[in-house]
């Protein structure tokens, strides 16, 4: 047995679906983390760019948390620019991938990052808002959301739509004016991964965490994902994974810390 | 051209005509020298009601010596464009300076989240981007910029852009509308007396607000020869014609770090993010604002030399910072 947290889990498996040679947008926070760990063990020409323009930043190692335009996260970046520049260079399609979180998805890939219950002046609870949030989901090719797998994140109805997925389904988001052939690519939980169907642009079951059943992962969900013929079995965090994270990039265990899980090797 | 969809926020807008108006009877095009204290400068450029911008983030060279100024001086019903705020957005509420918040990112905190729900501050979402662009227009001199941005979502419902079919493609597109700050607050490495200034490192939208704000207050680590810009003019950020108030103010970003000079402090910042309830608000307010006289006294009594100087030995990434 290989024991690890739910945040973990997350990170290693964002990594993977990572390219190298391509771009990606990357979000604060823990996809700060899955860029790291993208860099030294899979993708090491993978470029990154933050939204307050810092291009092609190689981050120093262990992750400084909160200050994401400070010196060592931003270190021996191509370019420095500013936010501005930055969603320019997506808005003009350069951009292959984005990454960001979400506190609530629906099955078209919606995303919630601003309020949950109440009404929009008296939110039962308040979070940041978009942040670059938005632009990322409109501008880059594809774009991979980062969540905590928990039933009641997957709704039919979100409570507030802060970034886009498809919207209303195939065509959506070309008929509001977004870039053509954009849109979420994956979703990755805690539990599994989700893709998207290419005819409905509906949330597709592709993998879950070896030793979890389907049933398991999609229990009290509000909506049913579509499931592949195949859903694949997803490897549980490497040694090698966790030695890196743990050791290398979040030997703190600020971002990395989480809800116990345990795997077959 | 047709308006398909009209978001519902309350906007702050100023037509371009009457800010050039503004700019060419406030604006000083002599270069005179700006150098003043902080208390200085903040009274004579930040009124109650204002709309108030700022660069960069607040851990990252954020102008935190002058929110503590506007703070202390206790300005009312503020409008604060939140673009990667995180604990000031939460002390100028808490100080009863803030009353409307245009939401880029509005983190972090539980202080902050309980406002925004207990109605003590409206927000109006955007997005980061957004808000750039609407500075952009701002600085442009023109009323709006199109966005390819915010289209189909409640973000857009609930900002105050509109969507219109474009003239060109006949696709719907976003329209943001300008923004010109009252006042934008910016922390440089390095100013002259008159105002020419010098940020290192990457920036959100220095020298866009600075363009399009009425009044520019610069903070500055390190104050240098008029001359060191003229021998080197492309490192120029923003020039002194834009600038009303230069004041010096080393370790102006504190709790949080300037690139290559001294590291943030996250012991103080996790002290500001434990902030729960108003009386703890009140007391750290009181503590390190209210009983303080300036930077200097704040410096002085509350962070003490041995901590700056830690901070500043800790800062080692110089490459890129000059």
């Amino acid at each position: 047995m290989i024991e690890f947290t739910d945040t973990e889990f997350m990170i290693c498996t964002a990594a993977r679906l990572l390219e190298d040679r391509k771009t990606v947008f990357v979000g604060w926070g823990m996809p700060q983390l899955v860029a790291m760990l993208a860099e030294r063990l899979y993708t090491p020409s993978l470029v990154q760019i933050f939204e307050f323009g810092a291009i092609g930043p190689q981050s120093l190692i262990p992750f400084v948390r909160g200050t994401m335009g400070g010196p060592s996260n931003v270190y021996r970046s191509l370019q420095w620019s500013n936010m501005n520049w930055a969603f320019a260079y997506a808005g003009t399609g350069y951009v292959d991938y984005g990454m960001i979180g979400a506190a609530q998805i629906d099955t078209f890939g919606n995303v919630n990052s601003t309020l949950l219950g109440g009404t929009y002046e008296r939110p039962a609870r308040r979070f940041p808002g978009s942040g670059g949030g938005n632009e990322v989901a409109s501008l880059c090719w594809r774009t991979i959301l980062v969540m905590k797998h928990e039933p009641r994140r997957f709704v039919e109805r979100l409570d507030f739509m802060t970034s886009p997925g498809y919207l209303d389904g195939p065509g959506g988001r070309e008929k509001v004016g977004l870039p053509r052939g954009t849109g979420p690519w994956r979703v990755v939980t805690s539990k599994a991964l989700f893709g998207f169907e290419e005819e409905t642009k509906r949330l597709t079951l592709l993998g879950v965490l070896k030793g979890l059943s389907v049933p398991e992962v999609l229990d009290g969900m509000e909506f049913r994902p579509l499931a592949t013929d195949l859903v694949e079995e997803i490897a549980p965090p490497a040694d090698e994974e966790l030695r890196v994270l743990r050791e290398q990039i979040d030997p703190s265990g600020i971002v990395i810390r989480g809800e116990k899980m345990r795997a077959a090797r | 051209m047709e308006t398909i969809l009209q978001g519902t926020a309350e906007i702050r807008f100023t037509h371009p005509d009457a800010f050039r108006e503004w700019v060419r009877e406030h604006k000083r095009r002599e270069m005179v020298e700006k150098l003043m204290t902080e208390g200085e400068a903040v009274s004579r450029c930040v009124a109650d009601g204002d709309y108030i911008a700022y660069d960069f983030s607040s851990l990252t060279r954020g102008p935190q010596a002058l929110v503590r100024e506007i703070i202390r001086q206790r300005r009312r019903d503020l409008w604060i464009c939140a673009e990667f705020t995180l604990h000031e957005s939460a002390l100028l509420v808490g100080g009863g300076c803030a009353s409307r918040i245009d939401v880029g990112f509005l983190g972090y905190g539980n202080y902050i989240g309980r406002a925004v729900s207990d109605g003590r501050v409206r927000v109006f979402d955007w997005t980061n981007g957004a808000l750039a662009s609407r500075m952009l227009a701002g600085a442009r001199g023109v009323p709006f910029m199109p966005v390819r941005t915010l289209l189909g979502t409640d973000t857009l419902r609930h900002s105050g852009a509109r969507v219109v079919h474009d003239p060109f493609t006949g696709d719907p597109v976003c329209l943001v509308p300008a923004l010109n700050p009252d006042v934008f607050l910016v922390h440089v490495h390095q100013a002259d007396v008159f105002g020419n200034a010098r940020i290192f490192g990457t920036n959100l939208f220095a020298l866009e607000a600075a363009t399009a704000a009425r009044k520019v207050i610069l903070a500055a680590e390190e104050i240098v020869d008029p001359l060191e810009f003229r021998k080197d003019p492309a490192r120029t950020t923003i020039p002194y014609f834009l600038v009303d108030a230069v004041v010096h103010l080393p370790f102006g970003a504190y709790p949080g770090g300037v690139q290559a000079r001294y590291e943030l402090d996250l012991e103080h910042i996790d002290k500001v993010n434990a902030i729960q309830s108003e009386e703890q608000m009140q007391a750290y307010l009181a503590e390190f604002i209210y009983g303080v006289q300036d930077h200097a006294d704040f410096l002085n009594r509350k962070v003490g030399w041995h901590r700056l100087q830690d901070l500043a030995r800790r800062a080692t990434i110089r490459e890129g910072y000059h």
